[in-house]
């Protein structure tokens, strides 16, 4: 509760108010949604009471509403579409091991994902000063290189496993001081993390592979039961931890209030600089992880992780389709990531060049940033 | 025009032969300069290596060849994956190219699912043997026959490539020769991960082992991609600073990229003193050592469209029946020099 008394009176909208819109004038909910919503309302509603009584007001936001479940309807659509053409144009597409093998293929960027999802949705939506962490792809770099570089010199995997997964704790933990403590925008701050992740990298790798082999690696990159391989194990299983810890918690429930709306969150009561350090703390362990992933794929460190940073943000936006809410999940976001895992493959199976992704890539942000784009009017 | 051979050992040079070595060169470069002079009707090097590879015969209908690159940003990548793709059209295959845009994940990722398509050979070209060598085993586990170019890998039915060793070789040589057996080079090693690389740079050590006059200046250069020029012009520009006039002889690169960015730095610096030397034979880098006045002194030009397509007719022969290959395919190479350029443009097919 420390945190109420630093917002003026006259600029702290009063909790209650905000919780208590009808949920019909809320965009994107209908009644069937109501009590889902209920939890939300914190993070969703950027209320203004006031306005709630105008009818010209609600006329144009039923008209944004519409327009909004257009295009999201038209996303899910062209998500289905896609699945059902490949699926008919390659008949391999959903065959056993080429799903197994695209999921596969989908862990590392999922996994970074998962870490971007949770500080857009303890940061917000706004594109400036929203939530974000741009060192999510050199912290699994530099995190790859710290573990191949320990495995070089002699080390074990029980050396190398806890100094990498710190490695991450620390980046997270810096993003969040220079956020938090020093209140600097996200965007930048994490912008220099991820030039002193990726210069930390260089100087120990001196932009070279270096090989990593060890019973840690080799067991991750193995084949468990069933014929799964076990990073889609690893996957699923930090996936479902993670749709738990955001989607079912008091803890995730108050990062989606955070993220929402600060000022509310603060008057709420929550301790929001703790929560949205959590939340970098979480995105930089996730780092870690998939760079353990990563090694076990590539055997070993392999220079421009940065390269997959732009995926990252991509799929974390357009796990945000398939919310029914339109807000960011990590569940949506495992989706999402599985999308464009079936995309890629999908373009080479049917033997498309796969300089076309990017396009359709590119297309599919535009639905999406059109979509929020939608929201935010809509809360306004 | 194609030498079929095992694999040497590391040659060792000795300083006896190397006159002789040096003399055989350019004598043989003259002549196949000379010959390809009296040829240069043939505008290209696919036209060269029509006329020089009897393919007749061969046929891959009704055949899909999987061909994975690590990327086709340089020229040399370009040509050979073009090769590859052009030579599976012309005998009548289907083509399943992929180019992993530089990225090892993503060529992985490719590699991964090119197994679960079970095409009837699979050719992969250049990348980290380290991360490749495991999927590579399991392209041949799934029973897939596998070619490779440009990259020495156990699992590779065969290798096309061109000698390495005897580039190597000829470039060093070059080098203690243009600056008399003395002085200091600076080295660009960044990538010695990539077995192409690495044989050149031991041969370049163990042609200076005989000259040891000539000093590696420590800590060598890492040449980097994206930005190879930039960072290459940088790097030596800052360098060029630090050393003053005469006291550097030649900049050497594994490739010639970093050749471009070097010569650029020393060109701008007028430091004409300093000579610089390099492998591959882009059209641009030919060009500068044809230019009197650029700091470009040597290239070891290979002919990537022909390895391309080399590799191509090695697999089309063995799903043919003949399981007899070699386990490398060497596709010459040439050393240009000032003296030599304008020919070399002709026979390399890049007449400006």
């Amino acid at each position: 509760m420390s945190d109420v008394g630093k917002v003026p009176d006259q600029v702290r909208p009063d909790p209650l108010l905000i919780c208590s819109n009808p949920p019909s004038l809320r965009y994107g909910a209908t009644s069937s949604e109501e009590s889902a919503d209920l939890k939300f309302v914190c993070g969703e509603n950027r209320m203004s009471t006031s306005i709630l009584t105008e009818h010209p007001v609600q006329e144009s936001r039923r008209t944004i509403w519409n327009s909004q479940l257009l295009v999201r309807l038209s996303s899910l659509l062209a998500f289905v579409g896609v699945m059902i053409y490949f699926s008919l144009a390659a008949p391999l597409f959903l065959s056993y091991s080429n799903v197994l093998n695209v999921v596969q293929q989908s862990a590392v960027l999922g996994v970074l994902a998962f870490g971007m999802t949770t500080v857009f949705i303890s940061g917000g939506a706004h594109v400036i000063s929203g939530g974000i962490d741009l060192s999510a792809a050199s912290n699994m770099g530099l995190s790859a290189a710290i573990y191949a570089s320990i495995i070089q010199a002699g080390g074990t995997d029980w050396i190398a496993l806890p100094v990498t997964l710190l490695t991450g704790l620390i980046i997270g933990a810096v993003n969040a001081g220079a956020i938090v403590g020093l209140k600097i925008f996200p965007l930048l701050a994490t912008l220099a993390t991820m030039n002193i992740c990726a210069g930390f990298e260089l100087v120990l790798t001196q932009n070279t592979v270096v090989p990593a082999a060890s019973p840690l690696l080799t067991a991750v990159a193995a084949t468990g039961s069933f014929a799964v391989p076990n990073i889609v194990y690893i996957f699923f299983c930090l996936a479902f931890f993670l749709i738990i810890l955001i989607e079912a918690t008091p803890f995730g429930l108050r990062l989606y209030a955070v993220g929402g709306f600060r000022e509310a969150a603060i008057a709420a009561g929550i301790r929001v600089n703790r929560d949205v350090s959590a939340s970098y703390l979480i995105s930089g362990v996730c780092g870690s992880v998939a760079a353990i992933l990563s090694l076990s794929l590539l055997n070993g460190s392999s220079p421009g992780a940065g390269e997959i940073l732009l995926s990252v943000v991509l799929v974390a936006l357009l796990g945000v389709i398939v919310s029914r809410r339109s807000v960011p999940t990590i569940s949506g976001t495992l989706i999402s990531s599985l999308f464009i895992g079936f995309l890629v493959n999908g373009f080479q199976l049917t033997n498309v060049s796969s300089y076309w992704v990017n396009g359709v890539q590119g297309g599919l942000i535009l639905l999406v940033v059109a979509g929020s784009s939608f929201s935010r009017r809509a809360a306004y | 025009m194609i030498i079929h051979r095992p694999i040497a050992p590391v040659i060792l040079i000795r300083p006896a032969l190397q006159m002789g070595l040096a003399l055989a060169v350019v004598v043989s470069l003259g002549t196949t300069l000379i010959a390809a002079e009296e040829t240069s009707a043939a505008p290209s090097p696919s036209a060269t290596a029509a006329g020089n590879t009897d393919t007749s015969g061969l046929s891959l209908q009704g055949k899909k060849v999987g061909i994975t690159v690590i990327g086709t940003d340089h020229y040399w990548d370009l040509r050979a994956y073009q090769g590859q793709i052009d030579e599976v059209k012309r005998l009548g295959g289907t083509p399943i190219a992929l180019d992993a845009g530089r990225n090892d994940s993503r060529q992985v990722t490719q590699i991964q699912t090119l197994i679960t398509q079970k095409p009837d050979v699979i050719i992969e070209q250049l990348g980290t043997l380290t991360v490749l060598e495991p999927w590579l085993q399991k392209i041949r586990a799934a029973g897939i026959p596998l070619f490779t170019v440009d990259t020495a890998s156990p699992s590779s039915i065969n290798d096309t490539t061109s000698d390495n060793f005897y580039i190597g070789e000829q470039l060093a040589v070059q080098l203690a020769n243009d600056i008399h057996g003395e002085g200091n080079i600076l080295v660009f090693n960044g990538f010695y991960g990539v077995p192409v690389c690495a044989i050149r740079y031991d041969e370049l050590k163990e042609v200076l082992k005989f000259y040891p006059k000539i000093k590696i200046v420590e800590p060598e250069l890492r040449d980097v991609i994206p930005n190879t020029v930039q960072n290459a012009y940088a790097q030596i520009t800052e360098l060029l600073n630090k050393y003053p006039k005469g006291s550097i002889a030649a900049i050497w690169s594994a490739w010639d990229v970093p050749q471009v960015g070097a010569t650029e730095a020393v060109d701008t610096t007028h430091r004409s003193e300093i000579k610089t030397y390099g492998v591959d034979g882009s059209p641009d880098v030919v060009s500068l050592i044809k230019d009197p006045n650029s700091a470009a002194a040597a290239v070891v030009a290979q002919q990537p469209y022909l390895i391309g397509k080399t590799a191509v007719d090695n697999a089309a022969r063995y799903l043919a029946g003949d399981h007899n290959l070699p386990p490398y395919t060497f596709v010459p190479a040439v050393l240009v020099t000032k003296q030599n350029a304008a020919e070399a443009q002709t026979f390399l097919g890049q007449r400006p």
